[in-house]
């Protein structure tokens, strides 16, 4: 079961509601009622085919094999004497949409919903060809079929805030723009307007997008926006937008991030494209960084063997990492090694300082991965610690990365 | 005085009626296009005044049908297209504009080869005549506003009654005419059933209702103006079924006293086969009336169907804007005046399958629309207090059943 951040209205219409105690099928959806006082219309309750009205806060939405499933804890009549509520299937989708004078510009496809944490708010109505053929049901064939051409199919959205329903039903929906201005939307304008928005309403606005978009307008925003957003979103939904943009794009908003959340997110994406962001995200292909692996065991020179000892075992860290041990000072800049075997001979209430050797092999991050081959070969060394130029410890290069880079450079040149 | 009081309300509504009258005239007159007129001719070379008669309940049917349209627009303001995109749907409105779409480009196209043929009988070759209509026509669109390219198809509506001279000409036996009205008969057989269907079945076709709502629209009527709008309509019903009549007689006081062995293939045989029985002049008359009405359906043809594409994806529409105001429906008109004009002049152009086939999709079109309609006109939400009333309700059922039929029928038997 997945979590639901957005859907489109088209795609939920007629879809079975279930009652969460036994399963049993409570009705069909007919229409979404919105209230339109809060600041963005949200939803508060689901109109059913048979006529019943539920409360929408007592209805979860989930995705199960591609389709949109909906679970009601509760069937509780819900009061609605408001005036302000709208129907979206019948007062919104298809309506002629007009402009500032009353004009006629285009009619409503579809509407776009957004799933945040207190509800689901409508965010935009989708007035593009996309929109269209979604509600033909031809938009998904399309896309795989234009997709072989590495096309895709224009979408054009026009977000809620420029907008205003007037008079319910009959004059259909104004805009409260200039409308040239909101009919060429384009990513890189809904970029724009997304930066413009408050923190909170850039959240929800970005969870109604699909990750395509999403991805297309974050790389339009500035670093500081892209921070913001990133930080809105859920890991899991960050991962995914950052999949489908360019890696490069992904690495430098991920250097904008803190190391933990970047490093989050990166795990959370799937390994090709995580690999290549990393890759980019730090050094140039031709550097020792981009060979270094972050994990390493390192320990503070105060400690006593058998500590150390201890707490290896408690880590089990892999084969790679455990060749050699590295001792650091505060600031994280490597001050000397232990080797393994010195470790094992040593009594455990002997001091780290004590058998650990200062006068060590080491590269920088930044030296040419050439360099690496040689010294692993002259000192014989199993692993190598990578210092930047502060000599904080960044990460090492095991003997066998070596060796299949070279095997890699190798293969090349044949 | 209150004599004079009187004269000058009468004289007030006549103003007031010549100022509303238009949509209905025009709607109704356009129905007489090249296929009409074709239809009328062959029923009358073929059965003579016999089936004269069948135009009475055409007459009703069409007014039944165009009352729902001036009513549906004046209450909502809106198009058809608007209504059924809003009330039935993206599918049905996507079905009704792919066949509309085609068999309207193939309608026009059958319009401009009855400006071709009917402008040879003048021996005006078609590469200059095709080209040269089409351009008018378009600018009359294009170019003109909305009332002075209503007053031009005022002017054509006019100029059909023609038909009335041409039958004149063909010297009718008034008396046999008459006793064939009062006296309805019909032969049971195959042949005079497929006419009598072909016949009101030709009376309305799927994009006269979208033109019609529209135009009601543009011209801005309101419900106090629907009275006047009754009268507009029944006065273009009026005029439409007395052409046809004349039409029907001008060849059954003629082609039909000939004897079988005139083949009609097209409305511009018809034209042909008046010269040696009835003059030349009536058979330039008739070729006069072809002209007229092939280039009237072939204007009104492409605007309804811009129509109703702009009003079903909500573009702005109509002739009153200009083309920056609304690109998509003149680029549409433009296209479709074009496309038809151009297969026209393309030298082995299969103009009678064209026919055939724009005739086969409307049969199709038609039930989808009129259906539609009868269940948008009975919505309460949609019309208010002016839902059909029971009555009113029991009289477009069975004409909307009975269209449906024959259009079905029809379908079916072209397509066996």
């Amino acid at each position: 079961m997945n979590i639901v951040s957005n859907f489109y209205l088209s795609r939920i219409l007629g879809r079975k509601i279930l009652y969460t105690k036994d399963g049993s099928v409570i009705g069909r959806i007919a229409d979404l009622i919105v209230d339109r006082s809060f600041k963005r219309p949200k939803v508060v309750a689901v109109k059913l085919r048979s006529g019943i009205i539920l409360d929408s806060s007592l209805i979860e939405i989930a995705k199960e094999k591609g389709q949109y499933v909906f679970y009601c804890t509760e069937i509780r009549d819900i009061n609605l004497n408001r005036d302000n509520l709208l129907y979206l299937a019948k007062n919104i989708q298809d309506r002629q949409i007009v402009d500032m004078d009353g004009h006629k510009v285009v009619r409503v496809n579809d509407v776009r919903l957004a799933v945040v944490k207190d509800g689901t708010y409508m965010i935009a109505v989708d007035v593009g060809l996309e929109g269209l053929l979604r509600r033909l049901g031809f938009a998904k064939p399309l896309k795989v079929l234009l997709k072989r051409f590495g096309k895709n199919i224009p979408s054009r959205l026009i977000l809620w805030d420029d907008v205003e329903a007037v008079d319910a039903g009959h004059s259909g929906i104004k805009l409260t723009k200039e409308s040239a201005k909101i009919a060429t939307m384009h990513p890189s304008d809904l970029a724009d307007i997304i930066e413009d928005l408050d923190n909170n309403s850039q959240a929800t606005l970005f969870a109604s997008l699909d990750e395509e978009k999403a991805a297309d307008v974050l790389e339009e925003m500035e670093p500081e926006s892209q921070k913001h957003i990133i930080d809105s979103l859920s890991i899991e939904k960050a991962a995914d937008v950052l999949e489908k943009m360019p890696s490069d794009e992904a690495a430098d908003l991920l250097d904008v991030l803190s190391d933990d959340v970047a490093e989050e997110i990166l795990g959370e994406m799937d390994k090709e494209s995580s690999k290549e962001v990393r890759d980019l995200m730090e050094y140039p292909d031709d550097t020792v960084g981009s060979l270094m692996s972050a994990d390493f065991v390192s320990f503070k020179s105060s400690m006593s063997v058998g500590e150390v000892l201890g707490s290896l075992r408690g880590a089990k860290p892999e084969m790679d990492e455990i060749f050699y041990l590295y001792v650091l000072n505060e600031r994280g800049r490597l001050i000397a090694t232990v080797s393994l075997r010195d470790l094992v001979v040593s009594e455990p209430d002997v001091l780290i300082k004590d058998i650990m050797n200062t006068s060590f092999i080491y590269v920088y991050d930044d030296d040419p991965l050439d360099s690496i081959a040689e010294i692993v070969s002259k000192y014989n060394l199993l692993a190598v610690p990578v210092l930047d130029k502060k000599h904080v410890m960044q990460g090492i290069v095991v003997i066998n990365d070596v060796v299949f880079s070279l095997l890699q450079r190798r293969k090349r040149r044949i | 005085m209150p004599a004079k009081t009187k004269n000058n309300s009468f004289l007030r509504n006549v103003l007031i009626f010549l100022s509303i009258l238009g949509p209905g005239i025009i709607t109704g007159s356009v129905d007489n296009d090249v296929g009409g007129i074709y239809t009328y001719s062959a029923a009358g070379a073929q059965f003579g005044y016999s089936l004269v008669w069948t135009l009475i309940p055409a007459a009703i049917v069409l007014f039944v049908v165009q009352e729902m349209n001036a009513r549906m627009g004046i209450v909502t303001g809106k198009g058809l297209a608007d209504l059924i995109r809003e009330n039935a749907g993206v599918r049905t409105t996507f079905v009704i504009f792919v066949f509309l779409l085609i068999a309207d480009i193939m309608n026009t196209t059958t319009e401009f080869a009855g400006v071709a043929g009917s402008t040879e009988i003048f021996g005006v070759s078609k590469y200059i005549s095709v080209p040269l209509t089409a351009f008018i026509i378009w600018l009359i669109v294009v170019k003109g506003n909305y009332k002075f390219a209503e007053k031009i198809f005022l002017i054509f509506s006019l100029a059909l009654l023609v038909y009335i001279v041409a039958a004149i000409m063909a010297k009718p036996d008034w008396s046999s005419l008459g006793s064939s009205i009062i006296h309805p008969t019909m032969k049971l057989d195959f042949p005079t059933v497929s006419t009598v269907i072909g016949l009101i079945g030709t009376t309305i076709a799927p994009w006269m209702q979208f033109y019609m709502q529209s135009s009601v629209i543009e011209k801005g009527l309101k419900l106090k103006d629907y009275k006047y709008t009754i009268i507009d309509i029944v006065t273009g019903c009026v005029a439409t079924i007395v052409v046809a009549m004349f039409i029907m007689v001008a060849c059954g006081s003629t082609i039909y006293h000939a004897g079988g062995n005139i083949v009609l293939n097209d409305a511009k045989d018809v034209a042909l086969a008046l010269q040696p029985l009835a003059g030349a002049l009536a058979s330039q008359v008739f070729a006069f009336g072809l002209f007229i009405a092939s280039i009237f359906s072939a204007t009104i043809l492409p605007v309804a169907t811009a129509f109703y594409v702009c009003e079903a994806f909500g573009f702005e529409a109509g002739i009153d804007k200009t083309w920056k105001e609304a690109p998509q429906f003149y680029w549409l008109y433009t296209a479709i005046v074009i496309i038809g004009a151009g297969i026209v002049l393309l030298p082995s152009a299969p103009l009678f399958g064209i026919a055939l086939w724009s005739q086969r999709i409307n049969g199709i079109l038609l039930p989808v629309v009129l259906i539609c309609m009868i269940l948008i006109i009975n919505k309460k939400d949609v019309m208010g207090k002016y839902v059909n009333k029971p009555v009113q309700n029991i009289i477009c059922w069975v004409t909307v059943t009975l269209l449906v039929g024959l259009s079905l029928i029809l379908l079916v038997t072209s397509l066996i």
